[in-house]
């Protein structure tokens, strides 16, 4: 026994040092409960020992189980309904600790309360034992027998004053247990319940991580920056919580409910236009009865779930909700974006319903907390019926809501869902629920499977806590998220106004510099055209100043504005003096007959009165000391937009012309007397001739033959001179020059001019000087031979013709004759400049001389004829003039002097080449 | 006035004889000759012709001159006057009519039928 009871003793030890070690060994308390049972049915040796554990409705389970050899059946996982063990009997084993052992063949239980300290004096006063035995229940028995049991010994497991399981040994046979077994087992029990509070500690630990984990995640998602980040939070919890969908809604009009709404400025009101309703939906959402029809009762979130399910479905029937379901998205996607709009039909706006308010603020008891409501079962909650409704269509069986609300500013809401569910209770038998004795045990533990349908799932406090842990992180993320939009609206809207006022000022600046461009391109064009009208005015006075006409400017009342210095000069005036001045009292305008024009009547005044141009040639301008003279004018307006506002007079003075012209008029007069005058005579003599009626003399015959014969002759040579000078006189006479000597050519002309000299009896004395000369050999002698041929026709008979040369030096002018006019030196002074010396030619007669104003006048056209006396000297009046032609063309002069009563000489210069000299 | 008598102002010594024998032959006038204004001037007082042909163009005195100073004296003033000038544009014409002389007539004249056109000119002046 002694032996025995220390193998017992050592045996004892041993289990309990490996239990102590195995319940080390881990912490979860599955592993230790069967490390547990599986010991303690060594060491009890009995068939099974199990753990059972109580559910808070008092109802079990058998948590834990060792079985040996089958000789009982499983009852792991089984429940047994709470009146298996009556609740008299959990009080018992709660408040005295009580142990029991039944042996069912004896039909006997031992009872031995667990003397705890608090309920030490209340089981004093009653009569008890340490293990005191009585008669056991039948009904007890009967149960025992139903399970097969023959000896059983159950210990309570305490933990925290609670009543959490039982420590139970089942034999298929009777075996007695004693107080030792029973101390043995209650020790084990001391040791679960160690292990049930590290393990309680451990899960409890572990809840806390998850709960912490799915804070954190949600958090993450609330506060990360991807696509949507409240749909990723909301999912995450729907699916943490265990929930079949949800929504947060938040609202727009949260503004106006701030403490003090009163917007700043008009920047914070737009951004409430910014912040809008919204909903974020995820699973099956509530559906409102006048739609529902409309609508199938699953939500887009569903959707893909859904096309899953319908895999299972009918293709008919799976067409037409893919078709609903098509219809369905684009809705809610519609919705989603402007839900405003398509309130009526899209979402089920229930937080906008009247009811829903109405119905959280005064469900009190289903209200947790401030905020926050937790509705386990719709089916038993006083609920308004939209709600409800709502609800049911959704087959939503639990709801928790919280109300979102930061610094006193309500946010919006957030729900979850969770749908009805199915219940599977794994029952140890099946009770009939028929049988009127309810209380009698079953007949069988064969394992029942129970399967409730519909069942709501409640809210678990802890779920519940984590609901509030996260409505303040939706609260303060939805917050911080619509003050970020409304800082983001602002900025955007500040961003708005400055790119607008940067646009503007920019185009502000364009268009000034634009401006300063297009000023400096005007100033510059201004300039230019200073410039240019500077020069051109300049240009202008230059035309004027060096216009040979007179020009003069004249206002509407006929003062003078303005007048060139040619104007000035041809009037005589100084210059500049017209200006300010009645241009008819300055001129004395007159018809080229001399009458004075009225001013109203003058050309001038009309040009100025009606603006008609006139060119007048020949009317009579008078200058400043009172001489008229014949001028040409043109008059011309100036206007200035249409309007006359004065006239512009060109003006020269036209008596050179007039003088050419009447010139011209009298040498054609002359030409025409000087070529009638033979002509007369030869028509007549030749016309009497012809009438061969008419009786004429021989000798008178003759006469008019002679007439007509030397008429002609002189009509030739009139004809010829008159060409000669006339070719002469338009250059078209080209010199023949060449080298010949003087004496050549004065031989030459005095022998041309021999015959008409002796036939007057002149003498014609040569004195020939030989010098080289260099010109036009013909036409010297034709001038030698013309002047000889005037100094024999004019010289009395038996009176001498002279002609004679010599070289003159032009420095020594006064070294010459006395009798060289002034302007015979004039003419040797400014004669060639090839050479220091000139030929000067001469001849000399002894006629009666020219008058003094005549000298000059020889030389001009048929000028002889006037100045004959005598009757025509045979010459045609144009020898002078061909001579001085002739003479000036080999850059020479010829003049005459003369004597009246003694004679005239001729005298005439010729250049000498520089390389000649004379002989 | 038993013989027609015609004095010729003419410095052209041709003109004077050829005009001579043309008047002598074709108007059987009895000729009188003056080579110059002054000659003829003398002639004209002295012989008293019944008409003078006048060259315009003297040397001298001019034949205006010549016309002027032989309507100024009393004794020639009604002598009618026939000009004979080469001159015989038309802005001198008008100048000769302005002067009241029975003709005036243009060298060269037609040998042929000068002395009709003067016996018809002194006709119509006599009419006058």
């Amino acid at each position: 026994m002694t032996q025995r009871s220390s193998n017992t003793v050592r045996n004892l030890e041993e289990l309990l040092h490996r239990m102590t070690n195995r319940i080390r060994q881990s912490l979860e308390l599955p592993e230790i409960l069967e490390a547990t049972v599986d010991e303690m049915r060594r060491f009890l040796k009995t068939d099974r020992v199990k753990i059972y554990q109580f559910h808070t409705d008092g109802s079990g389970e058998v948590v834990a189980e060792a079985i040996y050899r089958q000789h009982l059946p499983s009852l792991l996982a089984q429940r047994f309904p709470a009146e298996d063990i009556p609740e008299q009997a959990r009080e018992l084993f709660l408040k005295l600790g009580q142990r029991s052992i039944v042996n069912v063949s004896t039909q006997e239980i031992g009872l031995s309360p667990l003397l705890s300290a608090d309920f030490k004096a209340a089981l004093l006063k009653e009569k008890s034992t340490r293990l005191s035995f009585r008669k056991v229940d039948p009904c007890h028995v009967e149960y025992l027998t139903a399970m097969g049991v023959q000896s059983s010994l159950v210990v309570p497991i305490l933990h925290r004053h609670r009543l959490w399981g039982l420590l139970v040994a089942h034999h298929s046979v009777p075996k007695r247990f004693g107080n030792r077994e029973l101390e043995i087992v209650q020790l084990i029990a001391d040791q679960v319940t160690v292990a049930i509070s590290h393990a309680n500690l451990l899960q409890l630990t572990r809840l806390q991580g998850q709960h912490e984990a799915i804070i954190n995640q949600t958090v993450s998602y609330l506060h990360s920056t991807i696509e949507d980040p409240l749909q990723r939070a909301l999912d995450h919890i729907i699916s943490a919580l265990r929930c079949s969908g949800g929504r947060l809604y938040t609202t727009a009009s949260s503004d106006q409910k701030l403490d003090s709404p009163t917007p700043q400025n008009s920047a914070q009101i737009g951004s409430n236009q910014i912040v809008k309703d919204r909903w974020v939906l995820a699973g099956r959402q509530p559906v409102r009865a006048k739609i529902a029809a409309a609508k199938a009762s699953v939500s887009s979130a569903l959707v893909d779930r859904d096309i899953e399910n319908l895999e299972l479905e009918t293709p008919e029937s799976k067409t037409l909700k893919l078709e609903t379901l098509a219809s369905k998205t684009a809705e809610l996607t519609h919705c989603q974006l402007e839900p405003q709009k398509t309130n009526t039909i899209a979402i089920e706006e229930i937080e906008h319903l009247s009811e829903w308010e109405m119905w959280l603020q005064n469900d009190l008891s289903n209200q947790i907390v401030a905020n926050l409501w937790a509705i386990s079962d719709t089916n038993a909650a006083h609920i308004p019926s939209p709600i409800a409704e709502a609800f049911a269509r959704a087959d939503i069986r639990s709801v928790l809501i919280a109300k979102l609300v930061h610094q006193n500013q309500f946010l919006g809401y957030l729900s979850l869902f969770r749908q009805s569910i199915d219940v599977e209770t794994v029952w140890a038998g099946r009770l009939d629920a028929s049988d009127p004795r309810q209380r009698r045990p079953r007949q069988s533990f064969e394992a029942w499977h129970e399967i409730r349908h519909n069942q709501a799932l409640a809210w678990e406090p802890r779920e519940i806590g984590l609901m509030q842990d996260l409505i303040d992180r939706f609260s303060s993320t939805i917050y911080q998220n619509q003050l970020y939009q409304k800082v983001q609206a602002l900025n955007a809207a500040l961003e708005q106004r400055v790119s607008q006022r940067t646009a503007e000022l920019q185009e502000t600046n364009r268009h000034l510099t634009q401006e300063i461009v297009e000023r400096e391109r005007a100033l510059a064009a201004l300039q230019e055209a200073r410039d240019s009208l500077t020069r051109l005015s300049h240009q202008n006075e230059l035309i004027l100043k060096s216009a040979g006409e007179g020009i003069y400017g004249i206002d509407p009342k006929g003062n003078v504005v303005f007048s060139n210095p040619a104007a000035a000069k041809i009037l005589g005036h100084p210059n500049s003096a017209l200006v300010g001045k009645f241009v008819h009292d300055l001129l004395k305008h007159a018809k080229p007959e001399g009458d004075r024009y009225q001013w109203q009547q003058s050309p001038i005044f009309n040009t100025i009165k009606h603006g008609q141009t006139h060119h007048v040639t020949g009317d009579l301008f008078e200058r400043q000391d009172g001489t008229q003279f014949p001028v040409e004018y043109v008059s011309t307006s100036i206007r200035e937009n249409g309007q006359i506002i004065g006239a512009v007079v060109i003006f020269q003075d036209i008596t050179e012309r007039q003088a050419m012209e009447s010139m011209k008029d009298e040498f054609i007069a002359v030409v025409s007397h000087e070529l009638r005058t033979p002509l007369t005579s030869i028509r007549a003599a030749l016309g009497l001739l012809a009438q061969k009626q008419i009786e004429i003399p021989a000798a008178k015959q003759q006469r008019m033959i002679e007439i007509a014969s030397s008429n002609t002759n002189r009509l030739v040579r009139l004809v010829s001179d008159i060409l000669d000078v006339e070719r002469i006189k338009l250059g078209k006479v080209v010199l023949n020059k060449q080298t010949c000597n003087l004496s050549t050519i004065m031989a030459q002309a005095a022998d041309e001019m021999r015959a008409m000299a002796d036939n007057r009896s002149i003498h014609l004395l040569v004195s020939p000087l030989s010098v080289q000369l260099y010109v036009d050999p013909d036409k010297i002698i034709q001038t030698i031979a013309n002047l000889l041929s005037n100094a024999i026709r004019f010289s009395p008979a038996h009176s001498s013709v002279k002609i004679s040369a010599q070289k003159v030096c032009k420095g020594d002018v006064s070294a010459l004759s006395q009798s060289l006019s002034k302007k015979g030196k004039a003419a040797i002074a400014s004669g060639s400049e090839i050479s220091d010396y000139i030929l000067l030619i001469k001849v000399e007669d002894e006629g009666r001389g020219i008058p003094k104003d005549k000298l000059e006048a020889v030389f001009e056209q048929f000028e002889q004829l006037n100045n004959s006396h005598k009757g025509h000297q045979g010459g045609t009046g144009l020898g002078l003039a061909i001579c001085r032609s002739i003479v000036r063309q080999h850059q020479g002069e010829i003049w005459a002097q003369s004597e009246m009563g003694i004679g005239s000489t001729f005298f005439f210069t010729l250049p000498i080449a520089s390389d000649t000299t004379s002989s | 006035m038993s013989a027609k008598r015609i004095l010729i102002v003419d410095d052209d010594a041709d003109i004077r004889e050829a005009t001579q024998l043309c008047l002598e032959i074709t108007g059987q006038w009895e000729v009188l000759m003056a080579e110059n204004g002054i000659e003829g001037l003398a002639i004209a007082q002295f012989e008293k012709p019944s008409a003078i042909l006048l060259d315009m163009m003297l040397p001298g005195m001019d034949g205006m001159t010549v016309l002027k100073k032989l309507r100024e004296n009393s004794e020639t003033e009604k002598i009618p006057i026939v000009i004979l000038t080469a001159k015989a544009q038309t802005n001198e014409k008008k100048v000769f009519d302005q002067l009241r002389v029975a003709a005036v007539i243009t060298k060269p004249y037609d040998p042929m039928t000068i002395s009709d056109q003067i016996a018809s000119a002194l006709s119509t002046s006599d009419l006058v």
